[in-house]
């Protein structure tokens, strides 16, 4: 079983990471390109709208100013004061040096709004207050006195433009986070489908595919289904096919057996019969790793003492030097037919590549080990990997598997990872190897738990 | 005594060939059918006392001719298949095969199960019994179809084909005495099984399966002659 870091199709990923510094970049240029033209236009009707308001003041002011006498003129000046223009009164004319660069263009707006001002001789500059600007200026009424004015401080529109551009960049930002999310639930489906095709190799139950999406998602969708479902009908027949030849090849076998029987004793003979054994053995290991995969039997309360006992004693009786240690009754839950071929496997293994073999039952609090040791020459650590995968061949004393097809240890651990366990194999310190297989004591469904 | 006729159902003609030669050699009578009509055909024509049916005859499904037969007979059969499979053997044990018998077998593994099938079922018969599937003592439970031992709390206890005939021989003659050497006889029939363990050892492992905590098991030694099974045995 492969350990593959599940990518994740969120923030970390490139894909995502793209899309999203595509859509910044698109929507920063729109966003400068436009708040920039958009500062122009209103930044050039503002100051139109105030040219016009300022002659409307100034029109007023100097109506007020010269139909009263002129000693009550300053006083009417402070009155016609307000909150948005400054206006004051001398009897004779100050001296303005002219225009200022850009008011003339804001004198014409004046003079085309109000023509009466075109005779006033009106001069105007911009004083500058620190970071504000004001503009100042002077007129002369028909008697020849002057009218000083001059926009309050704070009151013009020039300050007000970095605010509006940090409102206006409100929804650019609420934008770009509205669209990482969208672009992160679009990318959503192809992270399942990643995890669906990773999970197709190792048999399990289907995993479910990413519902809706994009049209290019759905069809993608579709097509892995397809792909899968072709995949599993594919790998369906093989093993079917693979099968039925094992089955098949039985029927041939047992003639072979049959006319053997018949025959004179021989040494030819024995070794016909060995040969026969060998296939057999061939068949029966990969029938088990067939079935293993294809109907998994339903656990069940069994007694593992007397399972493993009853497998040791058989070898016992054909004379091999074996023997079992542990309880005499453990009742656990499982499934007897894995179970039983696995330690028969594991003590093939061991009978086959060490000349004795100890077999070791022990219940550690919620987990059951059973080990199997022999005294053969082990494994070196560099080929464990190798001894564990189906079909695995070891070129060292090892070099077969028992069950002729390599698939031994591979249908161990397939078995023992049903139960919920695993298959541990460790070179024993006085030599030999040691398999053992560790796995949680379940007692049976419904029935109670009993303390060993 | 006529020797007993043997039916041999098999639809691979050299192997239906082989098999009634090894049989005929050890002195039985052979019919040889290759499919489910022959098969019937061959009951019509004189008594049988043991079918030998391969599961998988093209066009029939072994388990439901098993079916028919036992509507019928209580002629004991055994099964032979390909698929030596656990779930195939049950099964086939379940719908009324008495014995089950795995491709590819030689000619020792053949007539020892049918020597120990003829043997069982003539016993059943004589005694006038119905068939009973399941046996219960002390809370234990033996079925013989699955040929199968549970703990009374429902563990499968293995045993060996040696150590369930053993068992089985004690439960059809429960608190009954039975003699050592019959028990040898019997165990004698059993070759498939490569154990030639003397009867003592056979019935010191099952004692021991059939011990728990501080309940001895139900198999007593009766000095000089044989064993007796002590407890009472229901059938359901």
């Amino acid at each position: 079983m492969r350990l593959v870091a599940k990518p994740e199709f969120g923030h970390g990923s490139n894909l995502f990471r793209r899309i999203l510094a595509i859509l910044l970049v698109a929507v920063l240029i729109e966003f400068t390109a436009g708040a920039l033209l958009y500062e122009r236009i209103s930044d050039l009707s503002l100051k139109e709208e105030e040219a016009h308001r300022l002659a409307e003041h100034l029109v007023i002011a100097r109506k007020f100013l010269e139909d009263r006498p002129a000693v009550d003129r300053k006083a009417m000046a402070l009155e016609l004061t307000t909150e948005r223009y400054e206006i004051l009164w001398a009897p004779h004319p100050v001296t303005f040096p002219g225009f200022t660069q850009g008011l003339a263009r804001m004198h014409r707006q004046m003079i085309g709004w109000e023509p009466s001002l075109g005779e006033a001789h009106i001069r105007m500059q911009v004083i500058a207050y620190g970071a504000q600007s004001r503009i100042a200026g002077g007129l002369t009424l028909q008697d020849g006195s002057w009218m000083g004015f001059a926009t309050q401080a704070g009151r013009s529109g020039w300050d007000v433009t970095g605010m509006r551009i940090g409102l206006a960049a409100i929804p650019v930002i609420a934008l770009i986070i509205i669209a990482a999310l969208m672009v992160r639930a679009m990318l959503q489906p192809l992270g399942q489908l990643v995890h669906a095709a990773e999970t197709i190799e190792t048999g399990g139950e289907d995993v479910p595919l990413p519902q809706g999406g994009t049209a290019e998602v759905r069809l993608l969708t579709q097509a892995f289904e397809d792909m899968r479902r072709r995949i599993r009908q594919m790998i369906a027949e093989r093993t079917q096919a693979l099968a039925s030849v094992g089955h098949d090849l039985r029927t041939p076998l047992a003639r072979i057996r049959l006319r053997l029987d018949a025959l004179e004793d021989s040494p030819a003979r024995e070794r016909i019969e060995a040969d026969v054994a060998e296939m057999e053995l061939m068949i029966n290991s990969l029938l088990a790793h067939l079935n293993g995969a294809n109907d998994p039997e339903p656990p069940t309360l069994v007694d593992l003492a007397v399972m493993t006992d009853t497998l040791v004693a058989q070898y016992e009786d054909m004379g091999k030097d074996i023997d079992y240690s542990g309880p005499d009754h453990l009742s656990v839950s499982l499934r007897p037919g894995g179970m039983r071929r696995a330690i028969t496997n594991l003590i093939e293994n061991g009978l086959h590549y060490g000349g004795a073999v100890h077999v070791r039952l022990k219940r550690e609090g919620e987990r059951i080990s059973l080990a199997v040791e022999d005294d053969g020459p082990g494994i070196a650590d560099e080929d464990m990997a190798e001894a564990l995968r189906p079909f695995g061949r070891l070129d060292s004393a090892r070099g077969r598997n028992t069950g002729g097809m390599g698939l031994g240890l591979a249908i161990v651990q397939r078995a023992i990872a049903l139960e919920g366990g695993s298959l541990r194999l460790s070179n024993r310190p006085e030599g030999g190897l040691s398999a053992e297989l560790i796995f949680p004591a379940r007692p049976a469904p419904g029935a109670s738990a009993r303390p060993a | 005594m006529t020797a007993p006729t043997i039916i041999v159902v098999e639809d691979d003609p050299p192997l239906r060939v082989l098999t009634t030669r090894a049989l005929q050699e050890n002195g039985y009578e052979v019919k040889a059918a290759s499919s489910a009509p022959e098969m019937w055909s061959a009951f019509e024509s004189g008594p049988v006392d043991l079918v030998l049916l391969d599961v998988m005859l093209p066009g029939t499904n072994g388990l439901d001719l098993c079916r028919q037969i036992r509507r019928q007979s209580d002629v004991p059969i055994i099964f032979i298949s390909a698929r030596g499979e656990e779930a195939d053997k049950i099964i086939g044990l379940e719908v009324g095969a008495d014995d089950y018998l795995a491709k590819p077998f030689g000619t020792r593994e053949l007539v020892a199960r049918v020597r120990a099938v003829l043997r069982r079922g003539g016993s059943d018969r004589s005694d006038g019994q119905e068939r009973s599937s399941e046996a219960h003592f002390n809370g234990w439970t033996l079925s013989f179809p699955r040929r199968e031992l549970r703990t009374p709390d429902g563990a499968i206890v293995d045993l060996t084909g040696a150590e369930f005939d053993l068992l089985a021989c004690f439960i059809t003659n429960p608190q009954r005495v039975i003699a050592r050497y019959r028990l040898i006889e019997m165990s004698r029939t059993r070759l498939g099984d490569s154990s030639d363990r003397s009867i003592d050892v056979l019935v010191s492992r099952l004692r021991r399966k059939l011990t728990t905590g501080d309940e001895s098991a139900p198999i007593r030694t009766v000095r000089g002659i044989g064993y007796i099974f002590s407890s009472e045995v229901d059938y359901r």
